[in-house]
């Protein structure tokens, strides 16, 4: 994971932070750290990007698991930090017209501590 | 959607192909690069379910190989008719389930198995008119439709899938093979040592007190061959050769090998032939090791070429002769004869000193010893030549025994 760091709590809420690469099926280690923090009943996750270099049709897959689950537990989540070639492929796939995408992490967390702030 | 994101798509599912192709091909395990394969399919259409099924040809079934989004498919199969698989493979592109186009209606029952486990579209994967598996992909997860370029880009990603299904069958058909002729083989191989052994017991057998002894001779040549550096399969070779040595007592009189007083001439010439016997029994039969004929015919030559049948000196003689000599000679005088009891180990060691570099090798005898001392003070994990012989050895005996032996042998 990037930044020497996986995720970081605050409140309710907690970033993950994933690999510079999510293109192989590697990937799958932020999927489980999701399940991990599902479980212990955290709704509101925020993937911030920012240290990740490229996204492939592999993440997007293994990021597409990771917001089903999210969702069957009714629970919230956001991206942050996304380089611009992260950002096309995300739109190309349309998770950018269902995920609500922040440029900073900061950002993010201010959203969510007003969750009626949200665009979706 | 704008010009752009169109054609950042089309690179984008370049891209995507062009992955697929390289993780089909490339050395990783089976499973993880069909769980790649379909990771990509389903990123590339944003689907949030997902599988890839193998057929299996004798019960007609799809048997789940990877699967997303799924939770726990184990157990999954899904049998199909004979006459949709000839539809399938006929039609050999994508499938809406949700339309009632041809031939879907064909699939029957297993529809609707394929639409409870979330498929939506479904890809044979089909080489060479062999349905070997199915792709089914999930609605999108945005919701959007499937478009027909998406169909088209799903037939591409299909065929990549299929080559990696067809080489991974075909590799296991070999494997199979392979399995069965391993299975033949190691069979035919414990015949041919059971046979081997056989023979030993029977050569033995002409000689109460040398019962054990082509098996000693065996053991300690292939110890003494492994402590020279000789490779595995020629350590086999001398083996072999070891449990085969004496065969040509089989046509010497059984109560020559048994007499315990003195030899008449007549009766040492007739004893003295058995190399020469053995080797041309021997010779007749086509070994997978080198030289088990000639070991046989040599093993009484002496360096100094007073030995027979063939009076070689030295280099003349063949290394696993020349290794043969002294284990054969070592286990003689270490056990009891009709002619004289056994000598003691020192004895024997003070025997192989008297007679170094005239009857017996330096280049074998050093090594020898060397193992010996090495089994003595339990630098070996497994010992072969002491615990064959019948008293205790210590470390001061072998240190003694070293005394006299030329200090660049050992």
């Amino acid at each position: 994971m990037g930044k020497n760091r996986n995720y970081r709590e605050a409140g309710d809420s907690v970033i993950l932070y994933p690999e510079n690469y999510i293109n192989d099926i590697e990937g799958e280690k932020l999927e489980d750290m999701c399940d991990i923090f599902l479980a212990r009943g955290f709704k509101k996750i925020i993937i911030d990007f920012s240290e990740t270099d490229l996204i492939n049709s592999i993440g997007v897959s293994i990021m597409i698991g990771i917001i089903e689950k999210i969702k069957d537990k009714k629970g919230l989540i956001l991206f942050s930090g996304l380089k611009k070639v992260n950002h096309d492929i995300f739109s190309i796939v349309g998770l950018t017209k269902h995920i609500p995408v922040f440029s900073t992490e900061k950002e993010a967390l201010d959203v969510v501590s007003c969750e009626d702030r949200l665009p979706m | 959607m704008n010009m752009d994101l169109s054609l950042e798509r089309l690179l984008f599912n370049l891209n995507t192909l062009a992955e697929l192709g390289e993780e089909i091909t490339s050395p990783k395990d089976f499973n993880k690069v069909v769980k790649s394969s379909l990771y990509m399919v389903m990123g590339s259409f944003s689907a949030s379910k997902g599988l890839i099924f193998q057929f299996d040809q004798d019960g007609r079934c799809f048997h789940p190989i990877a699967s997303k989004g799924l939770g726990d498919i184990n157990g999954v199969g899904i049998k199909i008719s004979p006459e949709a698989v000839k539809e399938l493979i006929k039609n050999n592109k994508p499938i809406d389930l949700k339309s009632n186009e041809h031939p879907v209606p064909l699939l029957g029952a297993a529809r609707g198995e394929f639409e409870k486990l979330g498929s939506r579209i479904v890809a044979g994967l089909i080489v060479k008119d062999e349905l070997l598996g199915l792709i089914a992909v999930g609605d999108k997860f945005t919701g959007e439709d499937y478009s027909v370029y998406d169909l088209q880009l799903l037939s591409v990603m299909a065929q990549h899938i299929s080559f990696s299904l067809h080489s991974h069958s075909l590799l296991m058909k070999l494997m199979h093979k392979f399995t069965e002729n391993k299975g033949l083989y190691d069979n035919l191989r414990r015949i041919y040592y059971d046979t081997i052994h056989a023979f030993a017991a029977a050569i033995d057998a002409k000689d109460a007190y040398t019962r054990g002894h082509s098996h000693r001779v065996s053991a300690y040549s292939a110890v003494l061959a492994r402590e020279m550096g000789w490779d595995k399969d020629a350590m086999e070779g001398i083996r072999i050769a070891g449990l085969l040595h004496d065969i040509g007592k089989i046509a010497v009189d059984k109560t020559i090998i048994n007499k315990a007083s003195p030899l008449t001439t007549m009766e040492c010439r007739e004893l003295n032939s058995h190399p020469v016997v053995g080797y041309e029994i021997l010779s007749k039969i086509k070994f997978p090791w080198k030289g088990i004929p000639m070991m046989t015919r040599n093993h009484h030559e002496k360096v100094d070429g007073s030995g027979y049948p063939d009076r070689l000196k030295r280099q003349e003689i063949p290394m696993g002769a020349r290794i043969m000599a002294l284990t054969d000679a070592f286990d003689a005088m270490t056990t009891d004869r009709p002619y004289r009891p056994r000598l003691s180990f020192r004895e024997a060691i003070g025997e192989i000193k008297d007679n170094f570099g005239k009857q017996f090798d330096p280049e074998a005898v050093g090594p020898f010893i060397n193992v010996i001392r090495k089994e003595v003070l339990g630098e070996v994990d497994s010992p072969t030549i002491v615990p064959l012989l019948q008293e205790q050895l210590d470390s001061i005996t072998i240190h003694r025994m070293l005394d006299g032996f030329p200090e660049a042998i050992i």
